[in-house]
């Protein structure tokens, strides 16, 4: 395999990101116990394994390697790490390296996450962890806690220099047309841009004829519901490789909001209501091997010529700030009030409140409370005639 | 006045377990199981809404606590505590102090709604009822004994409230009406009665919501009867069925993101609604509402669940 052939032998020899490769070397020469762990963010191919890899090599660190598999809950992140962390000269000086931190989340609900923020917070040796997105705001617990260096995607000119040296290195040719249309395919990812030349040059082309491999969800979601047959729309699904809340969710806010028949939109949500099912049972049971069906039941999703885009939002503007704001204020008169009166919030919401908004308007009842209630009680008794 | 004091439901709650409105047969065993204060078992009230479960919870924990009922007494609600673990801890921090003041028997624990728990989480309880034992007592309170797993019903002495007779609720009702002044006629009272289908609770509500317009008439009582979020729900199934969805939708949201009703009270109203309509596909609806309703019991996630619900439901309009 080409990639693997001409994987770069150390840090100077990789094309691109001068300025992350400085930091993360003096990050490294400078380490001691206590130093920030360090976060790479980038897209995928550009070398942050890479990179890793061969400053454990260069700095004479054994690597131990996490994927997001392994960190999803705590007992098994402690039983991989704390031999590591807590005889750490037994074991040589082992450094360690977590790939797809961002996949650790939405899955965090059985302490995977905090166990690792809290070796985060103690380093004992070196910890290196990888990411392709630093936005989602569950990423912002971790931003806390470590130093981050961004990659970029490599510019086609880079890329390309670097594919003409390696079709010299193995005497291949390829045609301008096919040049060129690696090198903007690859979006700046050397490692599928390489596997692509390797492939078309040894006479494999691809299927589909186009790589999805670094869809953001927006033109994943779009790509999907655009696509020409269901064997595309499938390759869009599995490439499409975001946290499986965040995938259905993204679905269900695109499908919801879009203007399609009645029968269609129920046919779109049983679907999307079975694959919200599948991942709630997963959380309950743990049981991740059951994900890899999750793409087969979103899959009934497609149809050909579907009129359904990608839309961020489930709700309109108005709807969503009444929930954020009065829904807020809401909440906390009845935290108070609920108590006072022995009864569930919802029952307030449900029964009391709505009584009481009719005696403060028909000037029965003075509610003596703290100011800032006053203007969310104004507005719904206006609602309530 | 105190905040608890504006709603005649508090001002006219009982403090004695005498003066509870009916329920003689369970005031008689009470007070016999009093006679002997620190041999108290935990109790287990089951019975529909607005019967006296929580009055008489509250009563106990007066009597048998005095003065300091107020410190020893934690009331929690099963419909607001997310999950077993703030249960525990909230129990835990509780009882940790406890046998400090040698005054009081035991502590008091009244857990409300405790329908609303899952099994798992039930059984969860019932380990920390028994770690808990020797320093507190508990009084679970539920609508639906059936739903309270066998283990914990038989560490309870189990009371089960029957509905209180129209004559009762009408005398009660004609009680606080003189106290409050108000002018009202046997046939708002009926009307009272009818709407609010036995809760006590509920008819004190809308008796307080009609005085507040004038005289207890049927007209008053009509006018005022619309306003709980019950009616929204009825709402939300009407326009589901006549296949406005996306309003059908935003209106759950709002209900439920915005007034703050559970899923689970959405479910139980919107079921109830579904017989109002007097649809003819009634039992194909009723059976689309268990399946999601179980699906949101199986840890799916209820925004979603409740949307395709609602969307499932176009079909059966006319």
């Amino acid at each position: 395999m080409w990639s693997e052939k001409y994987r770069p032998q150390s840090i100077i020899d990789m094309m691109g990101n001068e300025d992350a490769r400085a930091s993360f070397v003096e990050w490294f020469g400078k380490w001691k116990k206590g130093t920030k762990p360090l976060l790479l963010v980038g897209p995928p191919g550009i070398g942050k394994t890479t990179l890793a890899n061969l400053a454990a090599k260069q700095f004479g660190y054994d690597m131990i390697s996490l994927n997001a598999s392994d960190v999803r809950n705590k007992n098994r992140i402690e039983e991989i790490l704390s031999p590591i962390l807590g005889n750490a000269s037994i074991l040589g000086s082992p450094m360690i390296f977590v790939d797809e931190v961002d996949g650790i989340y939405g899955r965090s609900d059985y302490g995977g996450a905090e166990a690792l923020i809290k070796i985060l917070k103690e380093p004992t040796v070196p910890i290196i962890l990888a990411a392709n997105s630093d936005l989602s705001t569950k990423m912002k617990s971790i931003k806390k806690v470590v130093k981050t260096i961004h990659l970029r995607p490599l510019p086609p000119r880079l890329v390309q220099l670097f594919l003409k040296k390696i079709l010299k290195k193995e005497n291949a040719k390829l045609s301008p047309g096919s040049l060129i249309k690696i090198i903007s395919e690859s979006r700046g990812d050397l490692r599928s841009m390489i596997n692509s030349a390797q492939a078309i040059v040894t006479g494999f082309e691809p299927a589909t004829g186009k790589s999805f491999e670094s869809l953001d969800v927006e033109s994943g979601v779009n790509a999907f519901f655009k696509a020409n047959s269901i064997d595309e729309a499938r390759s869009v699904l599995y490439s499409l490789r975001i946290d499986p809340r965040e995938k259905i969710n993204a679905f269900y806010s695109s499908v919801i909001t879009s203007s399609i028949s009645k029968s269609e939109l129920d046919k779109m949500l049983q679907v999307l209501s079975q694959a919200d099912m599948l991942f709630g049972k997963i959380m309950r049971t743990q049981q991740w091997r059951l994900l890899r069906y999750l793409d087969e039941i979103l899959i009934g999703l497609y149809q050909k010529d579907s009129s359904v885009r990608y839309s961020q939002y489930n709700l309109s503007w108005p709807l969503l700030n009444r929930l954020r704001w009065d829904g807020k204020s809401i909440k906390e008169l009845a935290t108070i009030l609920a108590k006072n009166m022995h009864i569930s919030r919802s029952t307030f919401g449900t029964l009391y409140f709505p009584y009481m908004l009719f005696c403060i308007k028909n000037k029965k009842m003075n509610l003596d409370l703290e100011e800032n209630f006053s203007d969310i009680i104004e507005k719904e008794i206006e609602k309530l005639a | 006045m105190s905040v608890s004091d504006l709603m005649w439901v508090e001002k006219y709650r009982p403090h004695k377990i005498a003066e509870l409105v009916d329920q003689k047969e369970i005031v008689g065993s009470i007070q016999s199981l009093l006679k002997n204060q620190s041999e108290m078992p935990h109790l287990l009230f089951s019975g529909s809404a607005g019967v006296g479960k929580t009055t008489l919870a509250l009563c106990l924990s007066h009597e048998i606590l005095g003065e300091h009922w107020k410190d020893s007494t934690l009331e929690l609600n099963a419909s607001d505590e997310r999950g077993i673990n703030m249960v525990r801890d909230r129990v835990k921090t509780f009882s940790r102090y406890a046998g400090l003041d040698s005054k009081i028997p035991f502590k008091i624990i009244i857990l409300d709604e405790a329908d609303e728990m899952t099994a798992d989480a039930q059984t969860a309880l019932r380990r920390i009822i028994e770690d808990t034992a020797k320093i507190c007592r508990f009084i679970l309170i539920a609508n639906n004994i059936s739903k309270i797993i066998d283990p914990i019903q038989s560490r309870c002495a189990v009371f089960k409230f029957s509905t209180i007779p129209e004559k009762d609720v009408v005398f009660h009702l004609k009680e606080i009406s003189k106290k409050e002044k108000l002018k009202s006629d046997e046939n708002g009272l009926a009307a009272i009665y009818e709407y609010s289908e036995g809760d006590l609770r509920h008819a004190i509500n809308l008796l307080q919501a009609t005085a507040s317009l004038g005289d207890i008439t049927e007209a008053n009582v009509k006018t005022s009867a619309g306003l709980t979020k019950v009616k929204d729900v009825d709402i939300v199934l009407k326009l589901a069925l006549d296949g406005k969805i996306s309003d059908a939708r935003n209106k759950m949201i709002e209900l439920i993101k915005v007034y703050g009703m559970s899923e689970s009270d959405f479910l139980k109203y919107i079921n109830a609604a579904v017989y109002k309509t007097k649809n003819k596909n009634l039992s194909d609806i009723v059976q689309t509402i268990a399946k999601y309703d179980f699906r949101i019991l199986s840890g799916a996630n209820p925004e979603i669940q409740l949307s395709a619900l609602l969307a499932e439901l176009t079909k059966f309009g006319k």
